[in-house]
Parts: structure tokens; sequence; C-alpha cells
């Protein structure tokens, strides 16, 4: 299969913090590929760059072939990529339809029209279970939607790589088997995904390849169970077993 | 609502014709005045909140934005003889442009940082305008009164004015409410609300900013030009900030970012002020403004989203459609599209 995103030597450097150490993979096209690691591995980092709101120090970001390093982070949409944040933005003071209207309208369906893109949005509300909570504000809604909301803003966006950062963290497990549901039928539309995840339960059933980080750094990357088996993964997570 | 028919805007419609008929029964000269200034002040605020309203960059600087829409005016009338009907259209794409050009190095700023800037460039242009004898130095500019005319838009009757401020407001509102539901508006408004967003979902900020601002301070100036030829006298005062205050009031009391909160502010605040300026600065010199700023500061406290803000989320909302939506299916026998 193609490779749609290729990171190559990734670094950045906030002054003298090295957030992200030389990181490179590649993320095959219709795959669902996950990155996991403890807080402050960089992995929100990664992401900042792959969407442009950071530019590396250096190394490159490769899209579809083109290498994209630096680009404004306003020209991605149209690129094709679409992301969430960790911390979640919705904008607060519009409904919950208007924020994925604003997502449909900018997206690449190229919708000029407010009402074009209202219908549109309802469709994406209605796949990914908020239609009910169109007319809310998201104030008004628990964690488990806003999160969803930030998925619906972006898949509005008709991504072909979406970029999910912990929209699962925070949610009980029955919402996360919900949440790996709708991913996963993002997954099988066509749309590629990368995702950043705590919850181990859900990577391994979403995730064919996992990529590890820690300290800024790539440690290694493979399918769940390989990654979930490496004795230095373990380590990291669970601490050295004593002699 | 999509109908071509309905109740509101049967009302709406009813409201503007008794408006409308205002001067045919109020003939005082100071009343007919304060309407004029409420509508004018509303066309300010309108043209304000696609900026600060729409866009959330709060602008303390419009009044600078209104003068010189009034300098071109006064000075293309008294030197060219250019009727202000023509200066309108000149003064909002001179200002428009220029306030764009002018503010776009500083769209990376945000909050009171921006606000600051604009402050500043009002200041800039007052003492410009103070200091450059090309346009009357402190002393201003008078445009002589050469007679009723449509031409040079100057008439002795208040009525006149009373009708060009009414319509310029309708207008306004029709515009602003335009840019509220498009594409342009949408993008405003997401940039108001979170500008990484704004980014992730494609949105140039500095590209709909600098428009924003093309649009917004192009309509003040417009507002200008009427207002130069309504006084018949300006002078740099015009460009003061507490001018711009003014203008900026309604739509806090109204509700930022709420189109009809504005104009709705404006329709409240401006008559407000007047009452108590004629009620309260006999007793002590001052006193209607203790007041004025006394009742902004506990709408700030206790509702610093506005009118707008609270009836957008009250039950009384609620009730007011659903009345409304009753009537209109009583009257056209069609249900709500919701």
């Amino acid at each position: 299969m193609a490779e749609l995103l290729e990171i190559k030597n990734l670094t950045k450097n906030f002054r003298g913090l090295k957030a992200v150490d030389n990181v490179s993979f590649q993320v095959e096209k219709g795959s669902i590929t996950g990155i996991i690691g403890s807080n402050g591995a960089g992995k929100t980092t990664v992401f900042n760059m792959i969407s442009g709101v950071f530019a590396p120090t250096s190394g490159n970001i490769i899209y579809n072939g083109k290498d994209i390093t630096g680009t404004k982070a306003c020209y991605y949409t149209e690129m094709g990529i679409a992301r969430t944040f960790q911390i979640m933005k919705p904008l607060r003071n519009m409904t919950v339809l208007d924020n994925v209207i604003s997502g449909a309208l900018f997206g690449r369906k190229h919708l000029n029209k407010a009402s074009e893109a209202r219908e549109y949005a309802l469709e994406v509300l209605e796949f990914t279970g908020l239609y009910e909570k169109k007319d809310l504000y998201p104030k008004d809604m628990g964690t488990p939607y806003k999160k969803r909301l930030e998925v619906a803003r972006a898949l509005a966006t008709d991504p072909e790589l979406l970029l999910l950062d912990e929209v699962m963290a925070g949610l009980n497990p029955t919402e996360t088997d919900e949440a790996v549901e709708l991913f996963r039928k993002i997954n099988e539309n066509g749309t590629t995904i990368l995702l950043i995840e705590h919850i181990m339960r859900a990577v391994a059933s979403l995730c064919q390849k996992v990529v590890v980080m820690h300290h800024g750094e790539k440690i290694t990357e493979g399918t769940p169970e390989q990654v979930m088996n490496d004795p230095y993964v373990i380590e990291i997570y669970l601490g050295k077993e004593e002699d | 609502m999509k109908g071509k028919m309905s109740i509101r805007y049967i009302l709406v419609a009813l409201l503007l014709l008794i408006v409308a008929l205002v001067p045919l029964v109020i003939d005082t000269p100071y009343i007919l005045g304060i309407f004029v200034t409420t509508f004018y002040v509303a066309c300010c605020t309108l043209a304000w909140s696609v900026l600060g309203g729409l866009t959330g960059q709060i602008s303390l600087g419009h009044a600078g934005f209104m003068g010189i829409g009034a300098y071109i005016a006064a000075i293309l009338m008294n030197n060219a003889g250019i009727s202000p009907w023509i200066s309108m259209i000149i003064a909002f794409f001179v200002v428009g442009l220029l306030a764009a050009v002018l503010l776009s190095p500083c769209f990376v700023l945000s909050g009171a940082y921006f606000t600051l800037v604009t402050i500043a460039f009002a200041e800039a242009f007052r003492n410009l305008f103070t200091n450059w004898s090309y346009v009357g130095s402190g002393q201003g500019i008078l445009i002589p009164m050469k007679g009723n005319s449509l031409y040079i838009m100057r008439w002795v009757s208040k009525v006149p004015y009373y009708y060009i401020s009414l319509i310029m407001l309708v207008i306004f509102f029709l515009v602003l409410k335009k840019i509220d539901r498009s594409k342009l508006g949408y993008a405003l408004k997401t940039i108001r609300e979170d500008e990484d967003t704004a980014n992730a979902v494609g949105i140039n900020p500095f590209k709909y900013k600098f428009i924003a601002t093309f649009i917004s301070t192009g309509m003040i100036a417009i507002v200008g030009v009427f207002y130069a030829n309504y006084i018949g006298y300006i002078n740099p005062d015009i460009l003061k900030h507490s001018q711009s205050l003014t203008y900026v009031l309604p739509a806090i009391i109204g509700g930022i970012g709420s189109v009809t909160g504005s104009l709705l502010g404006a329709v409240i605040a401006t008559p407000l002020s007047e009452f108590l300026n004629a009620s309260l600065s006999g007793i002590a010199g001052g006193l209607n403004l203790v007041v004025y700023a006394a009742i902004v500061i506990l709408i700030v406290l206790f509702q610093p989203s506005g009118i707008m803000g609270w009836y957008d989320h009250s039950k009384v909302r609620k009730a007011v459609n659903s009345k409304l939506d009753a009537i209109d299916s009583r009257l056209f026998g069609r249900k709500d599209e919701g």
C-alpha cells in the first residue's frame, strides 16, 4: 500500500527543550495508525507539526508525495488533513450544527452557500450520532459529546487524513466502544486515521500499526501485539521488574 | 424560517411603518434629533459589530474611521463640490482599505492588545487632523448651508435626515444579517470563537480579518459622511475615543455578537443617555454620565452577554417562538420546519 504521510527525522526544540527528537514513521493510505506514549512524550507536538501549528526545527513532513513542511495551518484543510484538539476547542457561542457548518463550508466540499453546508453538516451529525443535539450549545453537552463534536467538525471538512488527538480520553468503556465503532466506520469510508490515544483497548482494536514515543523519541513501532510485548515499552509503562 | 410569509415579517413591517410615520406626528426638532442620533449611532454600532461582534476584534478606534469618512465628505463637498452620495461610496472604499491595510500588521494581536492599537490609530488621526491646516486644524470644517437640496444632502428640517438615517439603518441591518448567515459570517464567527479551530477547518484568519476590517470601517465611514452633512460642521473631536465608546456600548448592552442585539442596544442606549442628560445634568453637571456609567457597569457585571445573550438562552425565547409559530400555522396553514 502507498504511503499517505511520511514523517522524516522530525525534530522540534522549544528553546533548550527537545520536545520531539528525530522521529520518523509512515502512515499508509487507508490505515489506522496510533501514537502512544506517556504524558509529555511529544505526541501532540508531532500532531501540531503535521497540522501546521508549529513549524519543525528540522525534518520533513511528506504528504501524498509532496513536502508540506512548515505550511501555514489554514492550508491543511484544502490538502485533506483535518485534526481535533486534545483540549477541546468547540465554538462556544455557536450551536452544534453551526460548529459543524463551519467545518463543512471551508472544507474540501467547496460549498459556498450556508444552506448547502447545512444539509451536509446534518448528514455528518447523523453519521456521528449528534443529530439529536444539533440545536444545543457545546457547553450544554457532556464530554463524550463534545469529543464527538470535535470529530464531527473535522469530518465535515471531508478529510483524507484525520488526526485524532486523544478523542477517547475521559470516556467510559461503553462510550469508548461506541467511539471505536465510529472511527472504524470513518476509516471504512476511506479516511486514513492517525490517532493519539492512551486507552490501549481502543488502540489495540483499531490500529494496524502503533508508534511508541517516549521523551520525544520514537522507541519502536509495530502491530499492537508486538508493541505491547516489547520489553522496553513495558518497562516505560509499568517500570522495570526488580531482580 | 424559510417561508415567504410569516407573522415575524408582518410584525417587523408594522414596526417599520410606525417608525416611518413618527415625523408626521412629532415635529419637535429636539425629539426628532434624538431619533436621528439613535439611528446613526445604531448604524455605527452595526458597522462596528462586523469587526467587534462577529469577528471578536474589539476596536475602540472606530470613531477615528468614522471621522475620516466625515472629513472626506466635507473636503470633497467644499473643495470639489462632490455630492455626499458619491462621497459615501468613496469613503467606504478609501477608509475601508486604509484601515484594513493599517491594521493588518496588528491582526496577530489578540484581545486587549488589538484594542489598544485601534485607540492609538484613532488618536493618531485626531492629532493629524488637529494640526493639519488643509483640513481646518483644530477648528474643523464648516459645510456651508446652501439651501435645501438632495444633491448636497442639506436641509433645514430634520425630517429628511430622519428618513435617510432610518433607511441607512435598515440597509445596514439587512447587510449585517446577510453577512451573519453567509459563508463570510461563519468564517468571522469561527475566528472569534477560536482561531486555532478556524485554522484547523481551513479558514485563513488574516484574510477574513482583513475583509471584516474593510467592511466594518468602510460602513462606519459612510455614517461619517451622513454625520458631516447632518451636523454641517466637523472638528477633530469626533475622532475621540470617547466617541468610539458611544458606538461600542450599545453592542455591549444589546449583546456582542448578535446583530439584533447591537440594534436593540443602540435603540435603548442613545435615548437613555439623552434622557439622563436632560433630566440629571440640571441637578449636577456630569451626574447623567455617572448614572449612565453605573448602568453599563451593572450590565457588564451581571449580564456580560447583554440582552440578546440572555434572551438566546432563556425560556422567553422558546415561548415567544412557539407563540409566533402557532400564529403562523393558524394564519398561513404551515408547519414550522424548525
